[in-house]
C-alpha cells in the first residue's frame, strides 16, 4: 500500500510517501522525526534547542543533544572545507536584515564568524565571540534524511521525503526530476531521471523584495551581504543534508565548489532561463550516480 | 577552474518540455477526520455563521481577514461526548492554493494540522472561478492529476507561510465562534 500526506513543518510544505506494509503507521513516525528537528533547530521559535545555544553560548558551553550535534559537525566541516563560504553563522547578518527573528539574544552585530564556533568534547556548544547559528541552509536537509531513515527503518519499500525541494528517496523506479525553471517558478522542468539518492535547489524566485530587490537569504560571508540570485542551482547527492548545504557553496561560488562535489560524491547543475523560455544547464561534470541518474 | 564547468551548457531544455502546474490531493475530508481524530467515532457538521463582528474580530486577532462568513467546522465525537472540533480552511498564495484541516482539542489547542489537496499554477489561473472549480469540495478524493508529481519536484521552497497565517486565524475563530 501506498501513502502520501504533507503537513506544514520547516517554513515549508513537507510531503512523505512511502510504500510497504504498514506505510501509514510509518509515514506517522517520519513526520514525528521532522517535527522533532523541527522543534530542535528552529531560529523562529524562541525555546527551540538552536535559540538556547544562541542566546547562552558566548556565556557558557550549553550541551545539545545528538540531532543538533550532528548538524553542527557538518556545518563546520563544510565550512572549513569551503574555506567559510558556507557559514551557518551568518545569522546576525539576517536578523538585521530582519530576515529571522532574534528572540532578545545579545546583540551580535555579525562580529564573529564559523570560526568562534567551538565543537566541545561531551557535545558542548561554545561561542567564542557572540553568534547566531541559523541552519536554514541544512536542517531542512537533515530533517529530510532523519524522516527517509526512519521510513527504510520501517521496512518500507519505497518511500521519499520531499521538504519544500529538497527532496530524498529509494526504492523507486527511475523517474524525471523535475525543478522549477529558475525564470518562472510557475514552470517546472526536466532536468533528468533518477531512482534514488538526494536532491535539492536553492533559488531567488522567493526572495522576499525590498525595493524591488530580491533580499536573498544566502548570505555571502565575504561581503556580508544577500547574494543576488538570477539563476537557480540543484545539487545531487547522497544525502539531503549534502545536497542542501552545497547548493549554498556553489551559489556563492562555483568553481571553488567543484572539487567539493566530487569530494562528497556530489554534482551541481546550474540553470538559467533564456529569455525564449529554455533552460541552459551548467553540469559540475561530476560522474555522480553515473547508474542511478541519466539525462533524459 | 572555471573550465570545471562546460562552459558551453551541458544541454539545454526547451521550453516545450515544462510543465505549467500541478496539483495533488491527500486526503478526502472523511479520511484527515479520521487521521486527526483516530479515536472518534462520529463527525457532526457545525452549521457555523460568523456575525460580521465575529469576522471583524477574526480578522483583528488573527492579522490576515476571515474572507467568508461560513466556515467548514465538525465536531469530533468519541461515544457521544465532543471531544474536538475539525476545521477545514483554504488558503491562497501568489501560485498555490492550499486546502487543509486544523484539529483543535475541547481547549482549542491545536492537535494536528494535515494538507487535504496542493494546487500550484500561474497567478492568472490561481483566482479564476473556472480554474478553481474543478477542485471544489466534491472532488476530494478523486484523484486530481495535472502535470507533474511532486514527489519528484526540486524547485525551492513552497513556502507555508500562508498555511502558517491561516492556522492563526482559524485559532482567532475559535476564540471568536467556538469557545
Amino acid at each position: 500500500m501506498t501513502v502520501v500526506r504533507a503537513r506544514p513543518y520547516l517554513g515549508t510544505l513537507v510531503e512523505i510517501g512511502a510504500q510497504g506494509p504498514g506505510a501509514a503507521t510509518a509515514v506517522d513516525a517520519a513526520f514525528a522525526a521532522v517535527a522533532r528537528i523541527h522543534r530542535l533547530m528552529s531560529v523562529h521559535e524562541a525555546d527551540s534547542e538552536l535559540s538556547r545555544v544562541n542566546r547562552c553560548a558566548a556565556a557558557l558551553p550549553v550541551p545539545v543533544g545528538e540531532d543538533l550535534w550532528v548538524v553542527l559537525k557538518a556545518a563546520q566541516t563544510l565550512a572549513e572545507e569551503s574555506g567559510g563560504l558556507f557559514d551557518i553563522s551568518v545569522g546576525g547578518r539576517l536578523a538585521a536584515l530582519r530576515l529571522l527573528p532574534d528572540h532578545g539574544a545579545p546583540p551580535a552585530p555579525a562580529l564573529g564568524d564559523w570560526r568562534d564556533l567551538q565543537l566541545l568534547p561531551g557535545r558542548l556548544v561554545a561561542f567564542a565571540r557572540p553568534l547566531y547559528l541559523d541552519l536554514g541552509g541544512i536542517a531542512k536537509g537533515y530533517a529530510v534524511d532523519v524522516a527517509l531513515q526512519s521510513l527504510g527503518d520501517a521496512g518500507m519499500t519505497q518511500a521519499w521525503v520531499n521538504a519544500g525541494g529538497d527532496i530524498a528517496r529509494f526504492g523507486g523506479e527511475l523517474v524525471p526530476l523535475h525543478v522549477k525553471h529558475p525564470a518562472d517558478p510557475t514552470r517546472l522542468v526536466p532536468l533528468l531521471s533518477w531512482r534514488a539518492g538526494a536532491a535539492a535547489t536553492s533559488a531567488g524566485y522567493y526572495a522576499p523584495r525590498r525595493n524591488g530587490i530580491p533580499q536573498s537569504p544566502l548570505i555571502d560571508p565575504r561581503v556580508g551581504r544577500p547574494q543576488i540570485l538570477d539563476r537557480s542551482i540543484t545539487v545531487l547527492a547522497p544525502t539531503a543534508l549534502l545536497a542542501d548545504a552545497l547548493t549554498k557553496i556553489v551559489a556563492l561560488d562555483p568553481a571553488r565548489a567543484t572539487p567539493l562535489l566530487s569530494a562528497h560524491g556530489a554534482r551541481a547543475f546550474i540553470l538559467e532561463g533564456r529569455p525564449d523560455g529554455d533552460v541552459a544547464v551548467f553540469d559540475s561534470a561530476s560522474s555522480y550516480l553515473s547508474e542511478e541518474v541519466s539525462h533524459v | 577552474m572555471k573550465a570545471q564547468w562546460h562552459l558551453a551548457p551541458a544541454l539545454l531544455i526547451p521550453a516545450a518540455l515544462s510543465a505549467p502546474a500541478y496539483a495533488v490531493t491527500y486526503y478526502s475530508v472523511a479520511q484527515a477526520q479520521q487521521a486527526l481524530f483516530p479515536q472518534a467515532n462520529a463527525f457532526v457538521a457545525d452549521a457555523l455563521r460568523l456575525t460580521p463582528a465575529q469576522q471583524a474580530q477574526i480578522g483583528k486577532d488573527a492579522g490576515t481577514p476571515q474572507v467568508t462568513s461560513e466556515q467548514p467546522v465538525w465536531r469530533a465525537m468519541a461515544n457521544g461526548r465532543q471531544i474536538g472540533w475539525f476545521i477545514e480552511d483554504e488558503v491562497i498564495g501568489k501560485h498555490e492554493l492550499i486546502t487543509y484541516a486544523v484539529a483543535l482539542d475541547m481547549n482549542g489547542a491545536v492537535q494536528g494540522v494535515e494538507i487535504l489537496a496542493y494546487r500550484e499554477s500561474r497567478g492568472s489561473e490561481i483566482r479564476n472561478p473556472r480554474w478553481l472549480a474543478q477542485f471544489q469540495r466534491k472532488h476530494f478524493g478523486d484523484p486530481v492529476s495535472l502535470g507533474v508529481d511532486i514527489a519528484n519536484i526540486s524547485g525551492a521552497t513552497y513556502s507555508c507561510r500562508h498555511v502558517a497565517e491561516g492556522v492563526k486565524r482559524i485559532l482567532a475563530l475559535y476564540e471568536a465562534a467556538l469557545k
